[in-house]
């Protein structure tokens, strides 16, 4: 659902796969060495008698090496970090001990509604963690941010996101689109590639139709969203499903406009390989993930996990999520964005099978007769 | 001394024998182990090369099957594209025109479809209406089913489509393998396919096209239909990700969001994925039970504009592979074991052979240092160990001769203490010595003994007047006729000075012993000649016996002693017995 999402971290997971190889090595010739110093290090925590460790789950690029020994030294713990690469391995993981393996986790907001429920999130005070102050107005306003209140409480902190900008031709455009209807422009017919994914896609097309509520679907609005849909299949010259997938068929058809899925990569993946692209986030508003930082119900020190939140906030960590991964943070503007833009965080939807079961037919090339069939 | 000798021996705790058998035996079984050891894993190297080239013609033959087949499909989808019919049915204006062409497009595609089982689906699709098919043929399970109506779709957005419409008209599409999604595919739907298309063009215009949808598992089954169960066949894209993997969940991984890539469980073949001038390679990867030989051709499609290439591989594991080899690793233990028993058995024998004649040596050298009886040393033998031999023996020899001298000087030693050395007459030590042997033996069986004590008269004058060496004289002339009197059994003895002492053994009879007595004195009164003189000596005798004259040497000595001056003071040259007197 979320595949940029997910597929982001996965590459960037894999590309560290060979220094993982290398380490291992190393430790196989080391292993006396290694050994002792396991033995020590087991035996330390013994020896003070105070285990004080913070566990944490999150994503790759979320909490660096670098960045998780500079708390341990301020606050004299361990930071044991366990990294996951999906939405399903994270659920997967939380569940299996009912959150009790774990200090604090990040999780996107359209996610989040189901852990509370699960009983697996705990409420946060944002009077403890000060660093809440250095986070752009519109993630202060945690009330305007669908999915991260839950019963008048607080149970998410902002902390990273990505948008689904635009990604068009410099040299096709005299102006940049500033409208996410440019992709049903009938002059950009066949030049246009959009991703094939339906939860996304209905989102995409109640914002096109100028819904408030592009998550949710009323009974009677299908017909529309479908018409939209199908208007958009015979515009586009194909739908895309992976990042190197788009950046082949823009480069090899001259595509003139592309929805990002994938957000800011698909932009790097694609100057990487020489096209002249801009990169837009339509006036009228496009989709976007927020992660947020979460406390899980197994913290155990929660003057330590309010640290990590607080910590989390500093501008030389958050701002690593932009100098490193591309992503953006929530205490400063992404770079050269013209104007804080409005971006409709990811929620659940009304119906996730429903939707893909027609878009499903939609791509297949059925018409709306057709597709609104039982 | 023997005793000594057996000490020393236990000092041999480790003997050269054990450590020549060891070392003899260790070389032997070493030799025979390595020798072993290299055969079999020579053997396990031929096995799978052997197995390696195996597997490579067979992939080689698999991936011209497979050839073969595109190849035909190929020819299947440029006939169409040329037949008139799917011509006239996208060019016809008017609706008559274009349902008879249509219905004839529908016998064609379906009259190939029923001979071609590997065939889901043909269409003819439009290049306007966003791609609109206007002829389709599904494959639904055994029938073959026209589609026809609202069940026609837009395939304008499929790269099979706008891919194809844009090639030349002699030129033919092929999309990568993947899985189907088209919702009302049929039996194509959620299967892995491949389309194959071909424009068609009319009159400098593309009016649209020919697909066909080929069954890939259908192929591949027939692929790996001949092959013997343990051989599994793989099949990667261009990109690495399996087609066809003996784990199903492992092949169109990539459909479900995950990449399982042929390089990652066969590094040898990144090669292959990455152009490279090598055309086919073959891996052994993996360890343990999982080890696998496989081989690997990749086959490029002479497919226009877009490369399309495979990798076809086979993979049998190497257990299976070795199955032969293990039977021939238990052969060769067993032959090394069998050596092994061999080397140890002639290194015992050799050792024993070495071992044998320094044992003789060492044996012989013990007795002889024992004092006992010689044993033969391997003095014949040839060899070092005979050169050892014969100079053990010259030395035994030496040491032989050597204690041979010793020994007689010893008794001539023992004869200059025990005797005197004027008159070679036993000395007063001997006497006592044998007096005693005598009386101890006398004791027990109860015979009888006798001594004379003799002095000799007028000794001390002729010794002052004529010199000691007169006196030598005649005291050897003494003894001479003393020693011609007595029997070989008894003693004759000088005491010292001129007093000697006859030990008469067995006889205590006073007749005899008298006559004895009288011998003597008759002996000692022939003149002796000293120079021109001739002088006259004579005797005095005294005679005790034992057990009469007491029990003890002592006893009896002083005894005749007593008797002896009584002869002297009664007169000289005359004998008394000790117990006449009591």
């Amino acid at each position: 659902m979320f595949g940029g999402y997910a597929t982001g971290k996965v590459s960037r997971r894999l590309a560290n796969a060979d220094g993982l190889g290398n380490t291992q090595r190393m430790f196989d010739l080391r292993k006396p060495l290694v050994f002792l110093l396991l033995g020590l290090v087991l035996a330390l925590p013994a020896l003070a008698g105070s285990p004080r460790v913070l566990r944490v789950l999150t994503w790759q690029g979320y909490a660096d090496a670098d960045v998780v020994k500079e708390f341990e030294r301020r606050h004299g713990v361990r930071v044991e970090v366990t990294q996951i690469d999906s939405d399903t391995a994270l659920w997967q993981r939380l569940m299996a001990s009912g959150g009790e393996d774990f200090d604090v986790f990040a999780v996107n907001t359209a996610e989040l509604q189901r852990y509370i429920a699960a009983g697996i999130a705990q409420p946060i005070n944002p009077a403890a963690i000060p660093n809440i102050a250095r986070q752009l107005p519109r993630f202060r306003d945690v009330a305007a941010i669908p999915g991260l209140m839950h019963g008048g409480r607080l149970y998410g902190i902002p902390y990273t996101y990505a948008e689904m900008g635009l990604i068009y031709d410099r040299a096709q455009f005299a102006r940049p689109p500033d409208s996410i209807a440019a992709l049903w422009d009938p002059r950009l017919q066949g030049k246009v590639l959009a991703y094939n994914g339906g939860t996304h896609n209905f989102s995409l097309a109640r914002l096109s139709l100028g819904a408030a509520t592009p998550f949710r679907i009323a009974p009677g609005g299908w017909g529309e969203a479908v018409q939209r849909l199908i208007e958009l299949r015979r515009n586009v010259l194909a739908f895309y499903s992976q990042p190197d997938e788009s950046v082949a068929l823009f480069r090899s058809h001259r595509v003139a406009l592309l929805f990002a899925n994938y957000g800011r990569q698909q932009l790097q993946l694609l100057r990487a390989a020489g096209v002249d692209v801009g990169y837009v986030i339509p006036r009228d508003g496009t989709l976007a993930w927020l992660d947020c930082w979460v406390v899980a119900r197994g913290a155990q020190e929660r003057k330590l996990v309010d640290a990590w939140l607080d910590y989390m906030l500093e501008p030389q960590v958050s701002g690593l999520l932009v100098s490193r991964q591309g992503l953006g943070n929530t205490i400063s503007e992404a770079p050269g964005e013209r104007a804080p833009s409005k971006l409709s965080w990811l929620e659940p939807v009304e119906d996730v099978g429903r939707r893909e079961k027609l878009w499903a037919r939609i791509i297949s090339g059925d018409r709306v007769g057709r597709v609104l069939a039982p | 001394m023997s005793r000594g000798g057996a000490v020393s021996r236990p000092a041999v705790k480790f003997g050269l024998g054990g450590r020549f058998t060891l070392l003899l035996a260790l070389f032997g079984v070493l030799a025979s182990g390595l020798t072993g050891y290299y055969a079999y894993s020579t053997s396990r190297e031929l096995l799978v090369r052997a197995a390696e080239q195996r597997l490579l013609t067979a992939t080689q033959v698999l991936v011209r099957q497979l050839v073969v087949t595109l190849e035909s499909a190929v020819r299947d989808v440029q006939l169409l594209a040329s037949h008139p019919l799917p011509r006239q049915a996208l060019a016809a204006t008017s609706a008559a025109g274009r349902a008879s062409a249509e219905s004839g497009v529908d016998a064609l595609f379906a009259s190939l479809l029923a001979t071609r089982s590997d065939y889901f689906q043909i269409r003819l699709i439009s290049a306007q209406d966003h791609g609109m098919e206007r002829v389709r043929i599904d494959r639904d399970s055994t029938l073959l089913l026209q589609v026809a109506g609202d069940d026609l779709q837009e395939k304008g957005h499929y790269p099979y489509v706008f891919e194809t419409l844009r090639l030349p008209p002699d030129k033919f599409y092929t999309s990568p393998p993947a899985i189907n999604h088209e919702e009302g595919a049929h039996a194509g739907l959620g299967r892995p396919s491949m389309h194959l298309a071909m424009p068609i063009h009319d009159a400098g215009r593309v009016l649209g096209l020919v697909v066909i949808n080929i069954d890939l598992e259908r192929i591949f089954k027939q692929l790996s239909a001949d092959l013997p169960p343990e051989i599994t066949l793989m099949l990667a894209g261009r990109h690495g990700d399996f087609l066809v993997h003996p784990d199903p969940a492992q092949a169109f991984a990539f459909d479900r969001g995950q990449r399982v890539l042929i390089h990652e469980q066969f590094p040898a073949t990144a090669a292959l994925l990455h152009g490279g001038s090598a055309e086919l390679v073959t891996v052994t990867g993996g360890d343990g039970p999982a080890a696998k030989v496989a081989a690997f051709v990749r086959y490029r499609l002479p497919a226009e504009h877009i490369e399309r290439a495979f990798i076809l591989g086979l993979a049998q594991p190497l257990s299976d592979v070795l199955a032969d080899s293990d039977a021939v690793g238990r052969a060769t233990a067993r032959i090394v074991f069998a050596f092994s028993v061999l080397f140890v058995l002639l290194a015992v024998f050799l050792a024993r052979a070495v071992i044998r004649p320094l044992n003789q040596m060492l044996r012989s050298v013990e007795r002889f240092s024992a004092g006992q009886t010689r044993t033969p040393l391997p003095v014949d033998r040839p060899d070092e160990i005979g050169v050892l031999a014969r100079s053990v023996d010259a030395l035994q020899k030496q040491v032989d001769g050597q204690m041979a001298e010793l020994h007689d000087k010893q008794l001539e030693l023992d004869h200059l203490a025990s005797h005197d050395s004027l008159t070679g007459l036993p000395n007063r030590r001997l006497f006592l010595d044998r007096l005693e042997h005598t009386l101890a033996r006398v004791r027990r069986s109860g015979e009888p003994l006798s001594l004379l004590f003799i002095d000799l008269d007028q000794f001390k004058e002729i010794n002052d007047r004529l010199g000691h060496a007169a006196g030598d004289v005649v005291l050897q002339a003494a003894a001479e006729r003393m020693r011609g009197v007595v029997r070989e059994i008894d003693t004759v003895a000088r005491l010292g000075g001129d007093e000697f002492i006859i030990l008469l053994d067995a006889t205590d009879d006073s007749a005899v012993v008298a006559n004895v007595a009288d011998e003597l004195l008759i002996a000692l009164a022939q003149p002796v000649r000293v120079g021109a003189e001739m002088l006259s000596i004579g005797g005095s005798i005294g005679i005790s016996s034992y057990p009469r004259d007491g029990a003890t040497a002592t006893e009896i000595i002083a005894a005749a002693d007593q008797a002896m001056y009584r002869a002297k003071n009664e007169g000289r040259n005359r004998f008394r017995f000790a117990c006449a007197e009591s």
